[in-house]
């Protein structure tokens, strides 16, 4: 089933002086539970590509379907509602919300959806075992590791319930060990709530382990390749 | 939550958060005490004219004002007195025989208004009895086979039945100033001597004080000099009721002080029966009934209803009789309201100023917050309830402070005796008690809230309009 859905995708950075073709006729399908990195050189459209794909930015041109929705159809309003359900972001710099604890940076998306108190606090407490810091429940983020932060960041992304976890330069700023401690979270969130993951990524580990890798280069898809991964061992 | 984050926002930088609490608190301070402090001045003269003065309603014939003779009398005054008992707010009412006449002493004649009153009744519905200066008698208390007549201090000195004379025991006896032992020495020179005049005692001090001692003990001095025999007289001249004129002496059995000297110039009083007796005026006759309400408040609602009772009679409110007190009332809430817009105005500034900065630095983690879901509600809710939070914590201190010091300083109240002469020429107490009513209280604090919510919406929209994509860029 196809949850994902890019036709001739264009975006064009219209600047005061040059204008900057940054996604070119981009075609692409992701399915279900995939666990895909979007690799490429710096400048290449990666990130752009998520964010288009994220809702975060318009397409200048070209179709793209996210479960079945076109997001150029939506209004701003919409268009954040529709994040707030379906998507979940991992970014390069955690972007925690320093003045909360792990636990409440994780609940907080679903006080948004205005979930329950009780079922936050279930689904808080799973995520902080699933990421191995339930201990670090009441920890604001300052007094975490780069890589502990990092895992709050992607419980956080997944507290939602989305279809979809956008994860851009997730391990740029960890070190080796959090890096593949972090990756193999997300795989096994990944297997066990069946959530599409994408990275855009320079980091070979991630690579590694993705079971799709897309090659970008000036804006162009110039591979596509579905393969085995190498999980490392825990 | 969004709650929750908005208040542990606004500690984030504890220092501006501070900062700007403090200035808030401050601020409401300083304007709400000095908004108690000329609201006290305001309510004392209010409360003086009604209590001391004028009561709450006046009743007398229909052309009185325009025609002070002594026979427009009030018509069936003792069916009126009657029937105005069967008002519910009516607490007191009593007969006063009002002239116009003379009052003169060897020296001078000044023009009075000579009241005749049950002293009785009059002790029950006004406090004037408490303002008779210690040691000058008493009100109508002493017994004596003279007329006896209550002056004013102002009156008395017009007519130098108060006189000054400094003396060394006067000096040490005066309670409100120390006077040094140089500045004794300095004015040795007056001890004993007798000036009739205020003025002539000022000028002699003057040929021998400081321009800094005259500012610092002018006033006190005076004071300890003012000097009253027991036993003046002074002679009242009045038409009687054949309109003929009529002159009586009248021992005073008392000296009155208020803080509005134009009515301790214009004002005597005489008990009824003495008046009745010189003019021959027929028991139970009056030229004016007063009434006094179970409360100030019923002013407005009960002279309407007792006007329409009594339509061959003018009946008039103590804000109709002195138009310019009512008017000074109302002035002052208009001003009390600019002055309080103004402080918080400036209050405003600050916070949109906090606020702004907050927001700036906070662009990236607006734009993850917007990149995940926060809708633009709640981004402006975040951010109006941490400016509400600002302007209520200092808002609140403010007021908090404001209450104990206006309580400490009620009880004591503040004294301006360096400004009494001006203050009390027109009406003012030089002693102020710092009041504030609950109403101005809960107005000024949903003004602090509408100030923090006001002061939010510039950094809002400013938060609002961030692209959360540029956002996320910034560093």
């Amino acid at each position: 089933m196809n949850v994902i859905e890019i036709r001739n995708l264009h975006k064009i950075y219209d600047g005061s002086e040059v204008k900057v073709h940054a996604v070119k006729g981009v075609n692409l399908t992701f399915e279900e539970g995939e666990f895909a990195a979007i690799v490429g050189p710096s400048g290449s459209g990666k990130t752009t590509l998520l964010n288009l794909i994220g809702g975060l930015d318009q397409p200048t041109s070209g179709e793209l379907l996210v479960g079945g929705t076109d997001l150029s159809t939506l209004k701003p309003s919409a268009l954040i509602d529709f994040r707030l359900n379906n998507i979940g972001f991992v970014f390069q710099s955690y972007n925690l919300i320093p003045v909360l604890t792990a636990g409440e940076n994780i609940e907080f998306i679903m006080a948004l959806q205005k979930k329950a108190r009780r079922e936050r606090d279930a689904r808080t407490l799973e995520l902080l075992e699933a990421i191995g810091l339930s201990d670090r429940i009441h920890s604001r983020p300052a007094k975490l590791s780069g890589g502990q932060q990092q895992r709050v960041a992607v419980a956080r992304a997944l507290a939602s319930r989305p279809k979809y976890v956008l994860a851009d330069e997730p391990t740029a700023n960890l070190d080796g060990k959090s890096a593949t401690s972090l990756l193999q979270i997300m795989e096994k969130l990944n297997h066990e709530e069946k959530i599409t993951f994408i990275f855009s990524t320079h980091d070979p580990r991630v690579v590694k382990m993705a079971r799709r890798v897309i090659t970008l280069e000036d804006g162009c898809v110039v591979s596509d390749e579905t393969r085995n991964p190498e999980i490392p061992e825990k | 939550m969004i709650a929750s984050i908005a208040w542990k926002n606004v500690w984030r930088n504890r220092t501006r958060s501070m900062t700007v609490i403090s200035a808030m608190a401050v601020g409401v301070f300083a304007g709400v005490f000095t908004i108690a402090a000329m609201n006290s001045s305001v309510v004392q003269r209010i409360e003086e004219a009604v209590d001391i003065e004028l009561s709450h309603v006046h009743i007398n014939s229909r052309d009185f004002r325009s025609d002070h003779s002594i026979n427009n009398l009030l018509p069936a005054p003792d069916s009126l007195r009657n029937r105005l008992h069967t008002f519910p707010e009516v607490e007191w009412v009593t007969g006063r025989i009002i002239l116009n006449g003379i009052a003169s002493t060897a020296n001078k004649s000044v023009g009075v208004v000579i009241n005749g009153v049950d002293v009785e009744k009059e002790k029950r519905m006004f406090r004037l009895h408490e303002k008779v200066i210690p040691g000058t008698g008493s009100y109508f208390e002493a017994k004596t086979r003279f007329n006896t007549v209550l002056v004013g201090e102002k009156l008395a000195k017009e007519l130098n039945i108060i006189r000054y004379i400094l003396t060394p025991e006067q000096m040490d006896a005066y309670e409100r100033v120390r006077f040094p032992v140089s500045l004794t020495e300095k004015v040795a020179p007056l001890f004993g001597r007798r000036f009739i005049t205020d003025k002539k005692f000022t000028a002699a001090l003057d040929s021998l004080l400081t321009a800094k001692e005259k500012r610092k003990y002018g006033y006190p001095l005076r004071e300890a000099a003012w000097s009253f025999r027991e036993g003046s007289r002074m002679v009242l001249s009045f038409l009687d009721a054949n309109e003929i004129q009529t002159s009586a002496v009248f021992r005073i059995s008392g000296v009155f002080r208020t803080n509005n000297d134009m009515f301790e110039a214009s004002s005597v009083f005489v008990p009824e029966m003495e008046l009745r007796q010189l003019t021959g005026l027929p028991v139970e006759s009056y030229h004016r009934l007063i009434c006094r309400l179970e409360e100030n408040g019923l002013t407005d609602t009960a002279v309407p209803a007792i006007r329409e009772a009594f339509p061959e009679v003018e009946v008039l409110s103590w804000k109709e009789i002195q138009p310019d007190m009512a008017m000074l009332a109302d002035m002052m809430q208009q001003i009390y309201g600019v002055f309080m817009a103004l402080i918080l105005a400036a209050l405003a500034f600050g916070i949109v100023n906090t606020m702004l900065m907050a927001v700036l630095e906070r662009t990236r983690e607006l734009g993850m917050l917007a990149a995940i879901g926060m809708n633009r509600r709640k981004t402006f809710l975040m951010i109006m309830l941490e400016s509400l939070y600002l302007s209520v914590t200092g808002g609140a201190i403010g007021m908090a402070i404001s209450g104990i010091v206006i309580a400490a300083t009620s009880r004591n109240g503040i004294n301006l005796v360096k400004y009494s002469e001006g203050l009390e020429a027109m009406g003012f107490s030089a002693h102020l008690f710092p009041v504030i009513d609950t109403p101005f209280f809960i107005i000024t604090s949903l003004l602090i809230m509408l100030t923090g919510i006001l002061s939010a919406i510039y950094p809002a929209r400013k938060a609002l309009k961030m692209n959360p994509l540029e956002a996320l860029r910034t560093d």
